[in-house]
């Protein structure tokens, strides 16, 4: 019985470890924050990132940038982002914006595109960007 | 024919399979069709999904060849244990090098420290320290019973790696196939995809059956050397007279 005892206790010992390492990364784990969680809980004038999809019909172009929506289905996020949007950028596309809330628009100055997890040919007319439920969390 | 000479020509086919297999999925690679949003970006899915989950099984086998020397107390189990984690060391870091290749062009960038990513590192590292570990103990037997537990423990990661995208708002994207419902890819795709990933597998069961075999001649010389009876360095080598008749030490009595 011994034996497994100098087994159990080092393997328990590195399993609390790992849980703890991960209980306490979890919050930083959360990447972004989608618009029913912006809603939810403003934060006014602090660095945050927003995920959510572009709302078709809601691109502008402007001087300094590109102004749009973002949606998880529930909750739209009228966003202003300064600089070139990224090549993949379009109506329907997922995206993740890193910049300030101010109550009414989401000032943005990095924008990363956020790829969903479908991969379709260009006749197959299989893909649906319609539904944003991968930022429905 | 010797067990070993039919065992190295079992291994001999297994290479040719391996690269005839790759060769195959390079060629369904080029000739699927792009996809919608990314276009060609998209032919990185080939190479990076299959990379990953040959690092997840080369670190399952890696689970079970330890649990078995645990339980029959060969060493042959540890040997595979340790070649297996290699492997998917190697696999591993080329799937974080693919898919950094492939972010730039997509995402925007080339890393950035989400919920797959960050754990994706993390396994990496933790692996590589399996391996760092190995080489501290040259006993063979204290070192696989001492790395047996990383070697058992580790592999839990490869459940949180993978449900990331699902327990954490990630910007990698979910799972493609191995998710709750249909396979959000089309056919064609699908196609080169798990011809790929089954190519990659081939080229990591070859690779490990090398690395066991150079584990198994590295064993066997280190017990014949141990075994051997032949002089070491410093048998000619005698120690000192202390002979009060000849030698250095009497000149200076006898002046």
């Amino acid at each position: 019985m011994k034996r497994y005892w100098r087994f159990i206790v080092p393997a328990g010992l590195l399993v609390a470890v790992l849980v703890v390492l991960l209980i306490n990364l979890s919050s930083s784990l959360v990447y972004f924050i989608t618009p029913t969680e912006l809603e939810a809980a403003p934060v006014v004038d602090d660095r945050q990132r927003l995920g959510g999809q572009v709302v078709a019909g809601t691109v502008v172009e402007v001087d300094d940038g590109v102004e749009f929506s973002v949606t998880d289905g529930r909750v739209e996020v009228a966003v202003h982002h300064v600089g070139a949007p990224q090549d993949l950028f379009a109506e329907g596309i997922g995206v993740v914006l890193e910049g300030t809330w101010d109550g009414a628009v989401f000032a943005s100055d990095t924008m990363l595109i956020k790829h969903d997890e479908q991969y379709r040919t260009e006749d197959g007319q299989e893909y649906d960007p319609g539904a944003p439920e991968s930022f429905d969390t | 024919m010797n067990p070993a000479a039919t065992q190295s020509a079992r291994r001999d086919w297994l290479g040719i399979v391996a690269a005839v297999a790759i060769l195959g999925a390079f060629i369904l690679a080029l000739l699927s069709p792009p996809d919608r949003v990314q276009g060609d970006l998209t032919r990185m899915l080939y190479i990076h999904v299959p990379t990953i989950l040959t690092a997840y099984l080369a670190f399952i086998v890696t689970t079970v060849a330890t649990i078995a020397y645990l339980v029959s107390r060969r060493l042959s189990w540890d040997r595979l244990a340790a070649s297996s984690a290699e492997v998917g060391v190697v696999f591993l870091g080329l799937a974080i090098l693919t898919g950094m290749v492939w972010g730039k062009p997509v995402w925007g960038v080339w890393w950035t420290w989400d919920a797959r990513l960050t754990t994706t590192a993390l396994m990496f590292f933790i692996y590589l320290g399996y391996l760092g570990l190995r080489r501290g103990i040259s006993d063979p037997v204290a070192r696989a019973r001492r790395s047996a537990i990383l070697g058992i423990v580790a592999v839990a990661q490869i459940p949180i790696v993978h449900f990331s995208v699902t327990w954490w708002n990630a910007l990698h994207q979910p799972p493609t196939i191995l998710r709750p419902g249909d396979p959000q890819i089309d056919t064609p795709l699908l196609i080169a995809l798990l011809v790929g990933i089954g190519a990659f597998m081939l080229v990591y069961a070859w690779l490990v059956a090398r690395r066991v075999e150079l584990e198994r001649h590295e064993a066997a010389r280190l017990d014949a050397a141990i075994d051997d009876a032949a002089p070491v360095a410093g048998d000619a080598i005698t120690s000192p007279s202390l002979d009060a008749a000849t030698g250095p030490s009497t000149r200076g009595a006898g002046t």
